[in-house]
């Protein structure tokens, strides 16, 4: 007899087993084999027709759009506007309104930590895997968003058209009229659809909804801000009456 | 006729056939399953996933767009690599070589760069489902931390990339982009000159992107996509099937 004979006996009518019943629940209680389907080949031939799907896009843009090359990098001959990539380019139309350590630093420190602590601060299982959780935290979601879409543009093009910086300029100290005044402004946004929340008893997903739309609709708002409004000196241009024949488009 | 064996079949059940593939022809559920748990790519699935989780109007597909795309920057990425000398009096004559008498030159950096951009929207965009599916509960948290740093990662890519064609565009992007971190009190300018390699952009810091982009990131990236996908399946695939209501 063989030691895999002794571990595992081939016959010895026994027909119990040693077994606990341990408590929680593992990721596949309650999903049974029902419904479900093999991997292969069918994942891996979605999988692959959306391979073929998205290089078959970027094969035809790139046939169509070709990839900018400007004149030699000369750091005597300052760009004119001068900007980031697009995605960092909210950030630079953020530094346009406040303090570089409020727009450049904490802006984007709090961003990634909220970020992080998402799950952490909402972690009520009900309903995972459901888009917008419920009825109500959908309206939530279109709610925030359309609040922002309105909030933003009018806080982008006031302190534009009449800038705090220069309002402020010899009546208050410049940690008060860049920093201070601006980081104000913004947490007066925030608490504004916080406090009809907080109203309505709203749970912590639902806060969460509303953050995360607020906070994503701004990134969007302040991108487009940049990448289309901005021109030459990084100065505010209606998109059709820009200076020089800059075109955002052509440094993408 | 029973005698002779089919061609095919003498080499599927040789000695080193055998020793490449555990399984047989996948056209039975057993071989099917072992398919995907005997082979190192596809044991990134599980050997059966829910319908719901495939539904389009769920995931978009968008975490496997977001892969898809890393792998048409790995491969067009490499091809321009044979061409591309990160030197500041070579990178931007390199690029017109690759533009106007490299074959297909122009058409693989153009493939490169709108996949680059593409793949920072398809991320975000597959981060914007996930939070707005709730896919971050638990036991999800972790992965949609590793998803925060793979958002960082992605950036960061995009980002260094941006310098390597050394024209006026990505010099000035880069210059702009590299100022904000030295805003950041009493660290900043250390940061700055970290990123750098010196007080501006120059042969210090096209060394230093270089070697992030080629090497560095792709690297960290390759490790927590798979940290990310493994994760995904120890959590019992997607969000989604833990819920009646989507049925
Ligand atoms: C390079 C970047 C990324 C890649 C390649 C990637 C890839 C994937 C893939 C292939 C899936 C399977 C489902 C699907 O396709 O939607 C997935 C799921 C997931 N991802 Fe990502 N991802 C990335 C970034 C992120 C980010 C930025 C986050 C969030 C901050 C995130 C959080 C998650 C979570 C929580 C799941 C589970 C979703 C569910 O159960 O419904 N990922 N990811």
């Amino acid at each position: 007899m063989n030691t895999t004979d002794e571990v595992f006996p081939k016959q010895t009518g026994k027909s119990y087993a040693l077994v606990e019943l341990m408590p929680g629940s593992g990721p596949m209680v309650g999903k049974g084999p029902e419904d479900t389907v093999f991997s292969f080949p069918i994942v891996l031939l979605i999988e692959g027709i959306l391979f073929l799907g998205v290089t078959l896009v970027v094969f035809i843009f790139s046939l169509v759009k070709q990839a900018p090359l400007d004149a030699i990098a000369n750091p005597l001959i300052t760009a004119d506007p001068a900007k980031a990539p697009w995605y960092f380019v909210g950030l630079q139309e953020l530094l346009e309104h406040m303090h570089p350590l409020l727009a450049g630093i904490l802006a984007p420190t709090s961003l990634i930590l909220f970020l992080l602590a998402i799950p952490y601060i909402d972690h009520a299982r009900e309903n995972a895997g459901v888009w917008f959780t419920s009825v109500r935290g959908r309206r939530i979601a279109i709610l925030s968003a359309v609040y922002t879409v309105i909030v933003m543009p009018v806080f982008i093009l006031l302190d534009n058209a009449y800038s705090l910086r220069e309002l402020l300029r010899n009546s208050a100290p410049v940690w008060v009229a860049q920093g201070l005044l601006p980081a104000l402004i913004i947490a007066l946004i925030l608490m504004i659809p916080l406090t009809v929340l907080r109203m309505s008893k709203a749970n912590r997903r639902e806060v969460m909804i509303c953050l995360f739309t607020v906070t994503l609709m701004a990134a969007i708002i302040f991108t487009l801000s940049g990448f289309f409004l901005r021109g030459p000196g990084f100065k505010m241009y209606p998109p059709w009456a820009m200076p020089n024949n800059y075109n955002p488009i052509d440094g993408l | 006729m029973s005698e002779s064996i089919k061609p095919s079949r003498k080499i599927t059940d040789s000695r080193i056939w055998r020793s490449f593939f555990r399984h047989g022809w996948p056209d039975n559920p057993l071989d099917r399953s072992l398919t995907m748990t005997s082979n190192v790519f596809f044991h990134l699935h599980p050997v059966k996933v829910s319908r719901k989780s495939l539904a389009w109007s769920y995931s978009f597909g968008l975490g496997v767009i977001s892969v898809i795309l890393f792998l048409v920057l790995v491969f067009t990425g490499v091809l321009l690599m044979f061409y591309y000398v990160p030197s500041i009096e070579r990178a931007y004559p390199a690029m017109n070589t690759i533009q106007l008498s490299v074959p297909m030159g122009q058409f693989t950096r153009n493939m490169h760069r709108w996949s680059a951009h593409l793949m920072v929207l398809a991320v975000v965009l597959h981060m914007v489902r996930v939070f707005y599916t709730g896919a971050y509960k638990p036991p999800r948290e972790f992965n949609w931390v590793v998803g925060v740093v793979l958002l960082l990662f992605t950036l960061g890519a995009s980002f260094t990339g941006y310098l390597l064609p050394w024209d006026q565009l990505s010099y000035w992007a880069i210059t702009v982009g590299s100022n904000i971190a030295g805003y950041a009190p009493v660290v900043g300018s250390t940061v700055r000159e970290m990123l750098l390699g010196g007080q501006e952009v120059g042969q210090d810091a096209l060394i230093r992107f270089y070697t992030l982009h080629i090497a560095l990131l792709p690297v960290l990236m390759v490790v927590a996509m798979s940290v990310h996908l493994w994760r995904v399946r120890k959590d019992g695939g997607l969000a989604v099937n833990h819920n009646e209501h989507n049925g």
